[in-house]
């Protein structure tokens, strides 16, 4: 499982219109890793995810999930084979519980009568327990990710994409989700790939980042080199004297 | 071949008012994505009143517009208000479900007030006829093409050159930025639903020169309406005029050469087709 | 509180099945229930493709004229005896509800087109079979008679009621079937956010069809007793005015509640038949003014509909109950 590549990123390009979200990107992610991707905002890190994911189909490229063509391919189909995510803005199963929002998920490979006991190993997993019944309208921010965490999970994939799940967290509730993620990746072998600005959780977890600016991958390595990458500072200093 | 000159002469004509009435609804779908179930029944409803204001206030029907206009723009503001922007947060269902409600009203109200009989107005300033060749062109069917063309033609410049109009094409384009820029929605989406209703009284009135009105019509103005939409798609108004054309025609065709009662049918059949085959419109921009 | 609740089910089924004895003597009150029952199953129905589904569905006249013209045909025509047609009826008109769905359930196609196409659908039907002249018509075809049950023909109203509550709690049960099972998390969740329902292995137009063919089939299968009830087949079964009134009451009875559109369907065609009864059919069209009153105002002030407020009120005396008998 370490060798192979899990994920192929071929040549993908994404355009809105005359805009340029998505430049030719490649990359590999080899099953078990733990992998960042990060960049200034609006490097196109939400819009990779989503094409990966299948919500969008790209101008240019191939997804290789598995090392089977996946571009464009519907996100459930995807999800079958083993891949799901977390969005960047909480998206809630509004009107349904915790309990119900995470069943969804265990529907994904189990029947019936199995989705109670995924349900109850996942809650216990997440730390969800005492929120069980509570209507996920009525989460807080911190609850609302451990729960899209949770339904993801639920769907027992072999690839998490999780886009800024750290965002907006003070540092015990991050804490509490760095440990889960760890314990994902090394106790269930699930390979995570993270969308990520809090550098505390890019830097702590990953073991390879990519960067991302303005559409192009600019640099990929381990996180010793990255933060030294005159390029990466630049892009991010950059920007922020621009402001 | 006389015949077929003459459907398509007639059905084109129609075509361009079926735009002007879809120009309404697309306005208003651009805008906030709700289709407005009740438009086929605005036309319809505007429609009566210039036949009320011609039996009992000796109004030419083509003239109505004066007063049908402004009454309908206000009128369609007090909907959005009223009805609409409530149902802005909620879900789709119910965002259509209260357009079905007001669609359901007028035409109940329309019938308890006029019964199921038919009503028309004898004539007009501009009825009469001319020839063109073989073909007779009645004269009101032509100024009611050339009137809505006319219609078409200043809404497009309005979206284009004044600031209301760009920015009820902002918001239509891209919520999020226009309202970044200052742009407030609710004023826009108010100005559009306004306007989207107030150009069917247009429509109405240049109807009723020609045409009688019963409480079915807005259900078929209904269809034909979403029809042109369907075929257009967003973001085209020149493409409108030319939807609005083919469905007319193939309307015309269908009465024509087929049953008259088959016009509705060949209007749905192109409707689903389109839906099957290009669901955003054959002429859309996006 | 589940206890309670299971118990007064079974009374109110004991109750549903003994009601027609009452009415032995005034087929008028019979006619009603029936009526009632008939409505009850198009909007619990309903609730499966618009509750559950989230899609505003005016085709129920569609399907329901489907079920009774093959139903009705296939007795004429074939002398094939409706306990069968009925079923077949309910497949044609699934056949029928695929082929408007399959296009436009698609990815990220609005749901306000299949809303448009399924109101299109029963008008062109309606004038489909007014010009087909083999099978409709523009007059009433009367259904051969034989006076016998195995043609699903009665002497009287009674066994009609019956079939009604039968297919009245299949309706309930397959609503509250599907609530508890894979199809019915799928479809809320894809109600609530259709993105990250699909990211999670939901797969959007196959959970959509598949409402919409088990809401086609029950709608075909009443058409077809439908067809009986009344004894003849004829174009305006595919009724554009009786397609809003199943959404109107399944709306407004409460969306997603298994028993809500049933709720609704008490309520209102009560009072459309007290209307009727009082002011007659001239006045016929005033219903539908209340109907679509009802609607607008349930929809900007209670959309989860009126069932929603009995519950509530129901929760308040029973708590209060509780309390009362628990504080001594």
């Amino acid at each position: 499982m370490q060798n192979n590549s899990i994920l192929q990123v071929e040549n993908i390009t994404k355009k809105f219109g005359n805009l340029i979200a998505v430049n030719n990107v490649s990359l590999k992610v080899h099953g078990g890793e733990i992998v960042g991707l990060i960049g200034p905002n609006g490097a196109g890190k939400t819009t990779l995810f989503n094409v990966i994911s299948g919500l969008l189909p790209p101008e240019r490229g191939r997804v290789l999930f598995k090392g089977k063509d996946v571009t464009g391919a519907y996100p459930h189909i995807i999800c079958k084979m083993g891949m799901s995510r977390t969005f960047q803005v909480t998206k809630a199963f509004a009107s349904m519980s915790v309990e119900d929002a995470i069943r969804v998920g265990a529907y994904n490979r189990h029947t019936n009568k199995e989705t109670i006991r995924i349900v109850d190993q996942v809650i216990e997993f997440c730390d969800l327990g005492k929120l069980r019944w509570r209507k996920c309208a009525d989460l807080g921010l911190a609850a609302l990710r451990r729960v899209e965490l949770a339904r993801a999970l639920a769907t027992e994939p072999e690839l998490l994409l999780l886009d800024e799940a750290g965002a907006g967290l003070n540092p015990s509730d991050l804490g509490a989700l760095m440990d889960i993620l760890r314990e994902m990746n090394q106790r269930k072998g699930v390979t995570l790939f993270v969308v990520e600005h809090v550098m505390q959780m890019v830097m702590g977890l990953c073991e390879k980042i990519f960067v991302l600016d303005a559409g192009e991958l600019i640099a990929s390595g381990v996180p010793q080199e990255i933060s030294q990458n005159a390029r990466v500072i630049e892009a991010y200093l950059g920007k922020r004297a621009l402001r | 071949m006389d015949a077929l000159i003459q459907l398509l002469a007639n059905g084109a004509l129609m075509g361009c008012i079926y735009a002007l009435i879809t120009l309404g609804l697309s306005l208003i779908f651009g805008v906030m994505n709700v289709v407005n179930f009740a438009h086929g029944d605005l036309v319809m409803l505007s429609m009566y009143i210039a036949f009320w204001m011609g039996s009992y206030l000796g109004f030419d029907a083509s003239l109505t517009p004066l007063i049908t206009f402004p009454l309908l723009f206000i009128v369609g503001i007090a909907f959005y208000y009223s009805l609409i922007d409530r149902t802005l947060r909620q879900k789709y269902v119910t965002q259509i479900a209260v357009t079905v409600g007001l669609m359901t009203f007028l035409r109940a109200i329309a019938q308890l007030a006029w019964k199921a009989q038919p009503r028309s107005l004898p004539y007009s300033l501009i009825s009469g006829n001319f020839q063109i060749g073989s073909v007779t062109i009645m004269t009101s069917r032509l100024i009611s093409a050339l009137v809505s063309i006319l219609v078409i033609v200043v809404v497009a410049i309005f979206l284009s050159k004044t600031w209301a109009g760009r920015a009820i094409r902002a918001v239509s384009d891209d919520f999020d930025a226009s309202s970044l820029m200052g742009v407030n929605y609710k004023g826009t989406y108010a100005l559009a639903f306004g306007l989207g209703s107030a150009l069917t009284a247009i429509a109405g009135g240049m109807l009723m020169t020609f045409q009688q009105v019963d409480p079915t019509m807005g259900l078929r103005f209904g269809l034909l309406s979403w029809c042109v939409l369907a075929l257009t798609g967003l973001g085209s108004i020149s493409g409108l005029l030319i939807s609005g054309i083919i469905v007319g025609c193939a309307e015309a065709l269908a009465m024509g050469f087929w049953d008259p009662r088959a016009r509705m049918l060949v209007v749905y059949m192109i409707f689903i087709l389109v839906l099957w085959l290009r669901p955003r419109g054959v002429f859309g921009r996006k | 509180m589940k206890k309670f609740r299971f118990a007064l089910l079974c009374l109110l089924v004991l109750l549903a099945l003994v009601l027609p004895i009452f009415f032995r003597s005034n087929p008028y009150n019979l006619i009603l229930l029936t009526t009632i029952l008939l409505y009850g199953v198009l909007a619990t129905a309903w609730n499966i493709i618009g509750g559950m589904g989230g899609q505003l569905d005016l085709a129920a006249g569609a399907y329901l004229g489907l079920g009774a013209f093959t139903t009705g045909t296939l007795l004429i025509r074939f002398n094939l005896t409706p306990w069968i047609g009925i079923f077949i009826g309910g497949l044609v008109a699934v056949l029928f509800a695929v082929l408007v769905g399959l296009p436009l359930f698609r990815f990220k196609v609005k749901e306000v087109w299949y809303a448009l196409s399924s109101a299109a659908l029963v008008e062109v039907l309606r004038i489909a079979f007014i010009m087909w002249e083999k099978v409709g018509g523009p007059v009433e075809r009367y259904l051969p008679s034989y006076g016998s049950p195995l043609y699903m023909r009665f002497g009287s109203y009674i066994p009609y009621y019956y079939i009604m509550l039968t297919l009245l709690l299949a309706a309930l049960f397959i609503n509250f079937w599907i609530s508890r099972s894979k199809l019915g998390y799928y479809l809320i969740a894809l109600g609530d956010d259709e993105d990250a329902a699909a990211v999670l292995g939901v797969g959007v137009r196959s959970s959509k069809l598949k409402a919409l063919m088990i809401y086609a089939f029950i709608v075909g299968v009443t058409g077809g007793v439908y067809a009986c009830l009344y004894g003849f087949i004829h174009p305006n079964f595919f009724s554009s005015p009786l397609s809003t009134e199943v959404a109107i009451l399944g709306i407004v009875g409460g969306m997603g509640i298994t028993y809500g559109p049933l709720i609704g369907a008490i309520l209102l065609v009560s009072i459309r038949e007290l209307l009727r009864a009082n002011l007659g059919g001239q006045l016929e069209s005033l219903y539908l003014v209340i109907y679509s009153t009802v609607l607008i105002l349930i929809v900007l002030f209670r959309p989860r509909g009126i069932t929603t407020l009995l519950q509530d009120g129901f929760n308040k005396l029973f708590s209060r109950w509780v309390r009362k008998n628990h504080a001594e």
